[in-house]
């Protein structure tokens, strides 16, 4: 044997030599696994215009990061699908009716302006999806509103019935409607039954950081419960605060995006409570009816405060 | 619940393994290659000459380093500044004698104690740096130090006779008061001429620092010297046997089986795994020592030598390949795993843009070096290879630094311009 194996090519490499085995792509893959049943429930409750706005995202924004990495001159880095899971995020918090050029916009921005400017995966300070988001919301307010966008539909917007029409109005939408997909809203951020789902079993496999989540969802119930105990005339019932809006799939897929978010325990679960307090305070305080992405816009500025909350080094005394 | 959000579910970083077979003798080299890179020649030895099992080839200048033995008959083929080859042959009956009439010492029976005893080890063989260390208390590691390495178990439980000798010899040594036997607190072991103290056992509980810190309840306490049991069995060893050390016990594994062996000191890799019937193709690694600290090895032919805890197999396609180039994506996963509670991500960064004192700053000297920054890491970064590198680069800056204080002013300047043209 060793006369035969003497010629064997061994690879060289670094410790360690063993590995968990994750790796950008395959996080990426779970991270779709877990969008999968929001994307079917969308398909259902929109239809193909839903599938239309979905397909568009993803596509732009692949084509955009490959085009980004040939003209800075990186190596093809598409296939690690991060690319994949922006696109598809950013579907989700566009209305099912978007137009094309207004989900091409998006996608052209998140990735540019949200990724590729700031050196590319996880460089950028600020969510990718949210960057695009915001231009869009800011510059298009009128198609970005779901309500306005939404014609054809029978479903309604459980926030702008909140905030036009009181807590007692918005009590009479069934909760099985919320959480089956049934309102207005970006056609994925209201799925949230099935958000719930795929984004609590990422937690649990340790894919997601559940701090952060976890301290998001107590943030906005918690400051929900305040409001609706001093007042339940005037004010929603937590549970309805966390069916609404893009607060589930802010909490598991936006708030959680570790580039922008502190590293350790205790930063992470506070960024996620203050995020969640902003939300409540631009739903509550705001001119707009959900707040969610703004709030996650602006606590992602936070991180590098809250990262300065750390333990003594070992042995450091 | 907790195992869910375990980032370690390798079920091999749990470090009690259940194993406690004996160890099983090595296979009789056709070729050894020593180490003999610091030793100086006993005056004769040379190339072509025959040598025979515990045939003192060399010394070493630092009284705390072993010196070097023939682990088998053969004969020197190549003597070069690293290495000391030696072919095996069959031995004819003047060697045999020679064999023979190596002189087999009681340590037991002598008299000698503490630092008296240290020429008398160094003759046989051993390392006495870390056993004779000074300090009030003297803790054994008795945690299988990586992950995949199996031979702690067997040395507390099956070769009770080697680590009793080994306790006993290493209570004459140490100054230390007190001696404490630290094992993973799965096993039961009672023994009545050691402290025996339970620690977790849940890798990385293994390395020196967190052993120390779950025997004591402090980190990097003053006084408190750490040993493995490795070196305790080869003290063990050497009483029992009364010749100098010339084998060592590893594991020789690969993602499927393993086992321990006591193999012969300067014994080829490609002999072991060929012995131990582990397979390897184009393209696997090869690592000596253990799988998370260990080192590659670019060539069948390189040797185990008496530190060695393993030798092991990682095929190719068992983990993600590592590029070496890949960026941080600041997925925060080897923050949250840092057992030293250190920042890898911005101190591989550092490393990477030779911004190394940042990398001081950020306690990059506090790094124990445990890997599993590495092993985390979604991007494969080899971040434990930086943060080695920014170590060594902040010593040589400042061996620099001292060098300069020395030296008369005007000479300074060339020091550092020859340090870094070494760079
Ligand atoms: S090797 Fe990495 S994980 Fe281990 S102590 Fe050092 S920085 Fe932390
Ligand atoms: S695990 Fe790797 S990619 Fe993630 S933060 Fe650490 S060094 Fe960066």
């Amino acid at each position: 044997m060793t006369s035969a194996s003497s010629s064997v090519l061994l690879a060289m490499s670094a410790p360690p030599y063993w590995h968990c085995g994750r790796s950008i792509r395959r996080q990426s893959l779970y991270i779709l696994a877990a969008l999968l049943p929001a994307v079917c429930f969308a398909v259902w409750n929109w239809g193909l215009p839903a599938v239309r706005v979905m397909a568009l995202s993803v596509a732009v924004c692949v084509a955009v990061e490959a085009l980004c990495q040939k003209l800075m001159g990186r190596e093809l880095a598409v296939d690690d699908l991060t690319a994949v899971c922006s696109g598809l995020l950013l579907a989700f918090l566009l209305p099912a009716d978007s137009p094309w050029w207004l989900v091409v916009l998006g996608a052209v921005t998140s990735i540019t302006l949200g990724k590729m400017a700031f050196g590319g995966l996880g460089a950028n300070p600020v969510n990718t999806v949210l960057v695009g988001w915001a231009v869009l919301f800011v510059s298009f307010p009128l198609h970005m509103d779901a309500n306005a966008a939404s014609l054809g539909t029978t479903f309604v917007d459980p926030l702008v019935r909140l905030k036009f029409f009181g807590a007692e109005q918005a009590a009479h939408i069934p909760l099985t409607d919320l959480l089956l997909g049934r309102q207005i809203n970006g056609l994925g951020a209201g799925q949230i039954g099935a958000l719930f789902v795929g984004g609590s079993l990422l937690c649990m496999r340790g894919i997601l950081r559940w701090h952060s989540a976890l301290g998001f969802f107590l943030g906005v119930a918690g400051i929900a419960a305040i409001f609706h105990a001093s007042d339940p005339m005037l004010h929603a019932s937590p549970l309805y605060h966390l069916c609404t809006g893009s607060v589930m799939l802010a909490g598991f897929f936006l708030i959680t995006d570790p580039a922008n978010a502190p590293s350790r325990p205790l930063p992470m679960f506070l960024y996620g409570l203050i995020g969640g307090g902003l939300v409540m305070a631009i739903r509550k305080y705001g001119v707009y009816t959900d707040g969610t992405p703004f709030a996650i816009l602006l606590v992602n500025m936070l991180t590098p405060l809250l990262d300065m909350i750390r333990p003594k080094p070992f042995g450091v005394r | 619940m907790k195992e869910l959000f375990q980032m370690l579910p390798d079920p091999r970083f749990h470090l009690v393994y259940g194993i406690t077979q004996r160890f099983s003798e090595g296979p009789s080299p056709r070729q050894v290659r020593l180490n003999r890179e610091g030793f100086k020649l006993l005056e004769g030895i040379s190339k072509k000459m025959l040598v025979y099992p515990h045939q003192k080839l060399g010394v070493h200048p630092s009284p705390a380093k072993g010196d070097v033995f023939s682990p088998i008959f053969g004969k020197i083929t190549e003597v070069n500044e690293r290495s000391i080859f030696v072919e095996a042959v069959e031995p004819d009956e003047e060697l045999r004698a020679a064999a023979q009439s190596v002189e087999k010492v009681d340590l037991l029976a002598m008299p000698e104690r503490g630092g008296e005893l240290v020429p008398i080890l160094k003759g046989l063989g051993l390392n006495t740096g870390s056993l004779g260390q000074d300090c009030e208390t003297l803790i054994i590691n008795g945690l299988n130090p990586d992950p995949g390495v199996t031979w702690a178990e067997p040395m507390l439980l099956a070769h009770q006779r080697n680590l009793h000798n080994g306790l006993e010899m290493l209570r004459r040594l140490s100054p230390a008061r007190r001696i404490l036997l630290a094992v993973p607190k799965e096993i039961r072991l009672q023994h009545h001429d050691v402290e025996i103290v339970h620690v977790p056992s849940h890798y990385p509980a293994s390395v020196n620092a967190l052993v120390i810190k779950a025997v004591t309840g402090k980190e990097r306490p003053d006084g408190v010297g750490i040993v493995g049991l490795h070196n305790v069995w080869s003290l063990g060893r050497v009483a029992v046997t009364g010749l100098p050390l010339t084998e060592t016990v590893i594991t020789i594994g690969s993602f499927t089986h393993s086992g321990n062996y006591i193999v012969k000191e300067g014994s080829m890799i490609g002999e072991l795994l060929a012995f131990a019937n582990i397979e390897f193709r184009d393209g696997d690694t090869l690592v000596r020592g253990g799988p998370l600290r260990g080192e590659s090895i670019e060539k069948l032919s390189r040797s185990v030598t008496k530190g060695s805890t393993g030798v092991f197999v990682v095929e190719a396609g068992s983990v993600p390949v590592m590029e070496g180039h890949s960026p941080c994506i600041n997925c925060g996963a080897c923050v949250l795993v840092c057992p030293a509670r250190l920042s890898p991500n911005l101190l591989s960064r550092y490393a990477e843009f030779a911004l190394h004192e940042r990398a001081r700053k950020e306690y990059v000297e506090q790094c124990l070096e445990c890997g599993l920054c590495g092993y985390v890491c979604i991007a494969r970064r080899p971040v434990l290879q930086y943060i080695r590198l920014a170590k060594h680069k902040l010593a040589e800056a400042d061996a620099v630094r001292r060098l300069e204080e020395l030296k008369p002013v005007g000479q300074g300047e060339a020091a550092s311009g020859a340090a870094q043209g070494g760079n």
